[in-house]
């Protein structure tokens, strides 16, 4: 209950993922000391508290509980709790969201993170593909060289930066932060992390890529900057760009329409709803699935829901969410509404033919 | 129960702090769109990357050219006002960039160009040195051809031209150095096509 009042208070100032992630799903709330870089332990965190509760039943399930016919249906409760709890753990360590914005008539065969950035290098010389190569965001944050496998392309991290603002560089103004691309004309400055649901990070990085030895001077990447910035090595052409994540589909989507209904002589919502098509060359599939509230498509692992829109109705916005453990609290409910029943069944027997004996006894 | 504890505890904390923190490797068709709607606000003025979004240009103020024998053109796309090419099999990538006022200037254009073949930047003594003129309808066009290092050798000849309405054009061919020689002769010869449509 702590927690529960605590992490909602704490959306104010975190944001609701960052009072999630802080109170709900840590195992201990750390609290920052004022002054100092340094946090310290201040409560038990809801995954430690989930952890406890498990353990708990777990042992009085096995110390308490005779292993007997008659207490089967408390077994198969437990059961349906622990493997409850269990799928809390799954989804906490497992579950992946992504977005798929996407515009009528587009196709994408990608999706892409609300919150992470990727530095993307694309070597883009194949006249029919791209050969893409990500750095996730913890690497460039790490800092140091970062080698990009099959390339002779590594990536010497020289500065990164969570948040910053970036503004065109005044003549006799400090010194440029890069020296080749358009950041050479950028100043920029830090800014403090901001964690609220309308606010964005603003992440960039100063980069020096080099090849087979050979420096390519030191370039700005950042999710702010819009068109790639390119170079050459060896007749290959390497473009970097700082993006949000991908994770790119063996498949393919299609926005046919997005409708967008209210009701008549309102602008109250009546319904968003997103014509798709769905293209799979691997399974031979060709369908038209229409996702609407409360009616995801379920694809692949993933589950495509409607989320968002935009453009003047031209844009769609789906949340695909990944969750391996998604089926767990159904299983769960079914196990103890199951057990549930069996226990009564089996008390009600019982009762019935401990009657019968005790009226007997008279 | 205390190493199955103990046990969870572990698993738990590995797989949530092993997860994304390796480079990974994707091969994507060329045909599937770039754009992705923008993370943050807007780029400032003259951020937007390699080059700002052109300005449309049409009417009098589109830029026409006598395209040399077997080259194609091929339909603009993103930045780029259009996309030539040499002869098929050469590899050789001809752009035409149209940008509203100086943009940035020749220096800096320049030396963004050298950067992108590993060369240093130079100063304007080194920029006029290496400037050469080329006379075209439009007017003077000034034009730059450098060649990067390494093994297999990337040469960039590039033309910057101003125009009576401000806008400053960008015509620049790029490719491997034997590629894009056998191509200069061409490429100059559709420098100095270069005209205004006055049709419209």
């Amino acid at each position: 209950m702590v927690l529960v009042v605590a992490s909602t208070l704490a959306q104010t100032r975190l944001g609701l993922l960052g009072a999630v992630n802080g109170y709900i799903r840590s195992f201990l709330v750390w609290w920052p000391v004022p002054g100092s870089d340094r946090s310290i332990p201040v409560f038990p965190g809801g995954g430690l508290v989930g952890l406890v509760l498990l353990v708990n039943l777990i042992t009085a399930q096995v110390k308490r509980l005779a292993f007997s016919w008659r207490k089967a249906g408390l077994w198969i409760v437990h059961a349906g709790l622990i493997l409850l709890f269990l799928g809390e753990f799954i989804t906490s360590a497992f579950q992946v969201e992504m977005q798929l914005a996407i515009e009528q008539g587009q196709t994408l065969n990608y999706l892409e993170s609300p919150r992470e950035i990727e530095l993307a290098v694309l070597d883009v010389t194949d006249p029919k593909h791209d050969d893409i190569h990500s750095i996730p965001e913890a690497l460039l944050a790490r800092g140091g060289t970062i080698a990009v496998p099959g390339t002779p392309l590594e990536i010497r991290v020289k500065s990164f930066f969570p948040n910053a603002e970036l503004s065109q560089r005044e003549p006799g103004g400090p010194e440029p932060v890069a020296t080749s691309g358009v950041g050479a004309s950028v100043a920029i400055t830090p800014r403090p992390l901001v964690t609220s649901d309308d606010e964005i990070n603003v992440r960039a990085a100063v980069v020096e890529p080099v090849a087979d030895g050979r420096s390519y001077g030191t370039w700005l990447v950042s999710s702010a900057l819009g068109a790639p910035q390119s170079f050459i090595h060896e007749g290959r052409k390497y473009v970097l760009m700082m993006r949000r994540r991908r994770e790119y589909l063996p498949y393919a989507v299609t926005l046919k329409k997005f409708s967008h209904d209210i009701y008549p002589g309102t602008d109250i919502p009546k319904n968003f709803s997103s014509l798709v098509h769905l293209s799979n060359p691997v399974s031979k599939e060709d369908r038209d699935v229409l996702i609407f509230m409360n009616q995801p498509l379920r694809y692949a692992g993933k589950t495509f829901y409607q989320a968002s829109f935009g453009k003047d109705d031209t844009l769609s916005i789906l949340q695909v969410v990944q969750n391996p453990g998604w089926l767990i609290p159904y299983i769960s409910c079914v196990l103890v509404a199951a057990g549930l029943i069996l226990h009564f069944a089996i008390s009600l027997s019982r009762s019935k033919n401990r009657r019968p004996n005790a009226l007997e006894a008279t | 129960m205390r190493i199955l504890t103990l046990f969870m505890a572990m698993a738990f904390a590995l797989v949530t702090a092993c997860r994304r923190d390796e480079v990974t490797q994707f091969q994507a068709n060329k045909s599937q769109p770039m754009a992705a709607p923008p993370i943050a606000a807007p780029a400032p003025p003259g951020m937007a990357g390699e080059v700002e979004p052109p300005p449309t240009a049409t009417g009098a103020a589109a830029l026409k050219w006598k395209l040399p024998k077997g080259w194609t053109e091929e339909p603009a796309g993103g930045m780029r006002y259009a996309t030539l090419k040499p002869p098929a099999g050469s590899g050789v990538d001809v752009s035409v960039v149209v940008l509203g006022g100086p943009a940035g200037g020749e220096l800096a254009n320049v030396n963004r160009w050298r950067g992108q073949i590993g060369l240093p930047p130079i100063d304007e003594a080194g920029l006029a040195s290496s400037r050469k003129m080329v006379e075209s309808p439009i007017g003077r066009l000034s034009v730059f051809d450098f060649t990067g290092d390494g093994k297999t050798k990337t040469r960039m000849v590039a033309a910057i031209g101003t125009a009576q309405d401000g806008k400053t054009w960008f015509v620049k061919m790029v490719g491997e150095a034997g590629a894009v020689g056998a191509s200069a002769t061409d490429f100059t010869r559709l420098l100095r096509s270069l005209h205004f449509n006055l049709a419209n």
